[in-house]
């Protein structure tokens, strides 16, 4: 009995949350069960187990995957794009005092704004093919880099710079032994936001100017009532959107251990 | 001595921002104007987005979508205050709560709740509420998430004091988690009206008839780029002044956090 | 001399989740009498602030008697209030606002409040830093502070631990001597934990050396100087005989570090 309580108690956070979890996907399940659904409202429902079922056909149709890979494209471009061009302008940013004052207002401004404003000027310019979905996610995602980075790149320590450069570290040598290192942890973080912001870019480019895509996939459905669609699509966002920003947030506390409690963004 | 010096160099960052932003614009006129052929239907060039500015402005269209807009993202976003801040105060303090919302709630936050955009506008239909419900989807969770992290970082020392000099329940909330919490409320507000704007733009995008997000949409569908660009730039000015007020506000409620910084 | 503060046969062990209990007090018993100085000295880890935050009421004992007074202690109440080291103030409110706390729980109105502060603010010295915040002040003005606010719901004892700890050895001794002034005004009976035998000789009536883990009372020595104590009184070979009987009694506590030895 003692052993019992013991496990529950060095394991009380994921029972519990297990349990709630798995509770509301019962209850949900239960629903037409327990009340008879109006006409109206029974064409937007759909239980857990139909969401699982519709899953393994759309996979079956060979859909699901066509989708996938769409996005997938799209995520994966639009995110090494952002990467190559957000991290060498993040230091370069970083590094002068000049070209900091100097983009800093664009930067805000951008940062601030909801990428998806420009949706409707991509789709003018580039169509609707996946171009139009690379640059919504590439503009969605530079910014968290590009700050976070350049961040980093200003937070370095100068009593550290002036240790290393003491001892005779060249520009180069500067860069290599303390502001990369110093930024990693920030780039990391800024990695994570990026990767939030780049789902977002697929999910809402392939909502307005898109002919497939799981983004797309989800729209076609909710306009045709297909909510079990809907939900196997949005599951998926969300099941990659979790396994994606975990690991990089294991790889982010990691790195950070040597870091002091900064206030974290969400 | 140092004190000028900051004075300066914050002066010097103002006049190379400014000049910066002045600097394109000039170039973005002069180059369409002299050296690249303007195509109107691929691009604009600020003169012409300043007449369309005037004649938006005058004719009112614009201030009338800002309100239509303006109208379900203020229900949506507080709804989202209201619900969000207790959620987080109760998750914080209440451990068992924790454990038990925190794994749902941040599967909830980490995915892309716009994908629930079309089936809440085909649910809820296109006006008002359905703009509202997405508002509020999207801004409840940096509320939630905030509001707990800002319960969680109360100095267990502070609650010792009032504890000590025998403070009960309800004097330890309002006399030290509250206020503690404040600094973080502010910031989870920055940033769900970001998400929030989204929020709005989404569904003005998706199905509605009529709100800033609807404008911008409809002026690209009919080549109408001046005005599109009217739009953006509104959106734009007001995202960053929002945001901004709220950094400020942030640091005016919390001198003493004075040096701690969140994007 | 009335035995004012007493215990009889602490017992008390942590259980920390997924690490080993640890037993912080095992059958200690101790003895204050009424408006005494009394240091508690010993190694790190001996139980001596824990136990100081059972007499406050933060912390229940497994199992023992506490006494105040001929009354059982049970909980917070406000014939007994704490100093502590890290201070400990609210950063919202201002140095005044931070001495009422314990007037404001006990309920009594503003302007009884306001001017009770006052005359402990001015006891202090910080008259003129009534409305500054805590961010404002050093470390030894937070200090102050501090004992301002154990002073005003008028404890009949004072719980100090370590309280000057984190301040500047300057200021520390510059805090001793006032806080003796103090003292020898209000007349109080303190109960003063600290790690320095230094300050323990100089401040004390008596001083109880503690064992290490789990604490017991190894001795108890009287300091036999005469009141007011001088800074010079420190200086003196009579003193330094007092400081010798508190090591001796202290130093096979403490762990050597082998290598430190001449081989």
């Amino acid at each position: 009995m003692n052993s019992l309580k013991g496990f529950y108690r060095d394991y009380e956070p994921t029972i519990l949350g297990t349990a709630f979890i798995l509770l509301t996907l019962l209850l949900w399940q239960m629903i037409p069960l327990v009340m008879t659904l109006s006409k109206g409202m029974a064409l937007f429902f759909t239980t857990p187990a139909q969401i699982v079922r519709t899953f393994f056909d759309l996979i079956e149709q060979g859909e699901l995957q066509k989708h996938f890979y769409v996005s997938a494209v799209e995520f994966i471009v639009g995110l090494g794009l952002s990467i190559v061009v957000g991290l060498p302008l993040g230091i370069i940013v970083g590094r002068s005092p000049v070209l900091n004052a100097l983009f800093d207002p664009f930067i805000t401004a951008f940062n601030a704004t909801p990428r998806l404003v420009f949706l409707p000027l991509i789709l003018l310019w580039l169509g609707i093919g996946i171009w139009s979905k690379i640059v919504i996610v590439f503009i969605g995602a530079l910014f968290p880099l590009l700050i976070n980075t350049y961040e980093g790149v200003r937070n370095v320590d100068r009593v550290l710079v002036n240790v290393v450069r003491s001892f005779g570290a060249n520009e180069w040598q500067i860069m290599k032994l303390v502001v990369l290192p110093n930024s990693l942890p920030y780039v990391v973080t800024g990695l994570r936001l990026a990767i939030g912001r780049a789902i977002l870019g697929v999910v809402v480019g392939e909502f307005f100017g898109a002919s497939e895509g799981l983004g797309f996939m989800i729209a076609m459905a909710a306009g045709s009532y297909l909510v079990d669609v809907v939900f196997v699509g949005v599951t998926l966002f969300m099941g990659i959107s979790l396994i994606l920003t975990m690991s990089v947030k294991m790889i982010e506390s990691r790195l950070s251990r040597w870091r002091p409690e900064d206030v974290k963004t969400f | 001595m140092v004190k000028l010096n900051e004075v300066y160099q914050s002066y010097q960052r103002f006049v190379l921002g400014t000049a910066s932003v002045i600097g394109f614009i000039l170039l973005w006129q002069l180059l369409l104007t002299y050296i690249i052929p303007f195509n109107s239907f691929f691009i604009t060039k600020p003169s012409l987005i300043a007449v369309a500015a005037k004649d938006l402005v005058s004719s009112g269209k614009l201030w009338h979508d800002l309100a239509v807009s303006s109208k379900a993202f203020v229900w949506g976003f507080t709804a989202a205050v209201l619900i969000g801040i207790p959620f987080g105060l109760v998750m914080g303090w209440r451990r068992r709560v924790e454990y038990a919302l925190d794994p749902f709630l941040t599967a909830l936050y980490a995915s892309p709740l716009v994908a629930l955009a079309p089936l809440l506008i085909v649910v809820f239909g296109v006006g008002l509420t359905g703009k509202a419900v997405l508002v509020f989807l999207l801004a409840v969770f940096p509320f939630i998430f905030n509001v707990f992290a800002g319960v969680k970082s109360t100095e267990l020392l502070l609650i010792n004091v009032v504890r000590s000099f025998g403070g009960k329940e309800k004097d330890l909330y309002f006399k030290v988690i509250l206020p503690s919490t404040l600094p973080y409320i502010v910031a989870g507000a920055r940033i769900a009206i970001g998400r929030g704007i989204v929020g709005i733009i989404v569904g003005e995008f998706y199905a509605a008839s009529e709100g800033i997000g609807y404008s911008i949409a409809l002026y690209g569908d009919t080549y109408r780029l001046p005005e599109m660009f009217v739009g953006i730039m509104l959106l734009m000015i007001l995202a960053v002044l929002l945001t901004s007020g709220m950094r400020k506000l942030e640091l005016t409620l919390a001198p003493w956090k004075v040096g701690q910084e969140g994007r | 001399m009335i035995s004012y503060v007493r215990a009889e046969n602490i017992k008390l062990t942590f259980r920390p989740k997924n690490r080993d209990p640890v037993t912080a007090l095992d059958g200690f018993t101790f003895e204050a009498w009424r408006g005494e100085f009394l240091s508690l000295v010993g190694p790190s880890g001996c139980g001596k602030s824990t136990f100081l935050n059972v007499l406050l009421g933060l912390i229940k004992p497994d199992s023992g008697m506490l006494e105040l007074d001929g009354q059982k202690i049970t909980g917070p109440g406000l014939e007994r209030a704490m100093v502590f080291q890290e201070f400990g103030l609210l950063p919202w409110r201002t140095v005044l606002a931070n001495v009422e706390l314990g007037l404001e729980l006990k309920g009594i109105p503003a302007s009884a409040r306001r001017e009770r502060s006052s005359e402990l603010i001015n006891l202090v010295g910080l008259t003129k830093f009534e409305n500054h915040y805590p961010h404002e002040l050093s470390g030894g003005m937070k200090q102050r502070v501090g004992l301002a606010r154990a002073l005003a719901t008028d404890p009949d004892v004072l719980l100090m631990d370590e309280p000057f700890a984190a301040l500047d050895a300057q200021t520390r001794d510059i805090m001793q001597m006032e806080l003796l002034q103090i003292w020898d005004r209000t007349k109080k009976t303190v109960l003063f934990v600290t790690h320095s035998i230094e300050e323990a000789a100089y401040l004390s009536d008596r001083v109880i050396v503690m064992t290490a883990r789990p604490g017991k009372t190894k001795s108890v020595i009287k300091i036999d100087l005469p009141r007011p104590r001088d800074y010079e009184m420190r200086l003196t070979s009579k003193f330094n005989g007092i400081k010798l009987k508190i090591w001796n009694a202290l130093k096979e506590e403490l762990v050597y570090r082998e290598n430190l030895r001449e081989s």
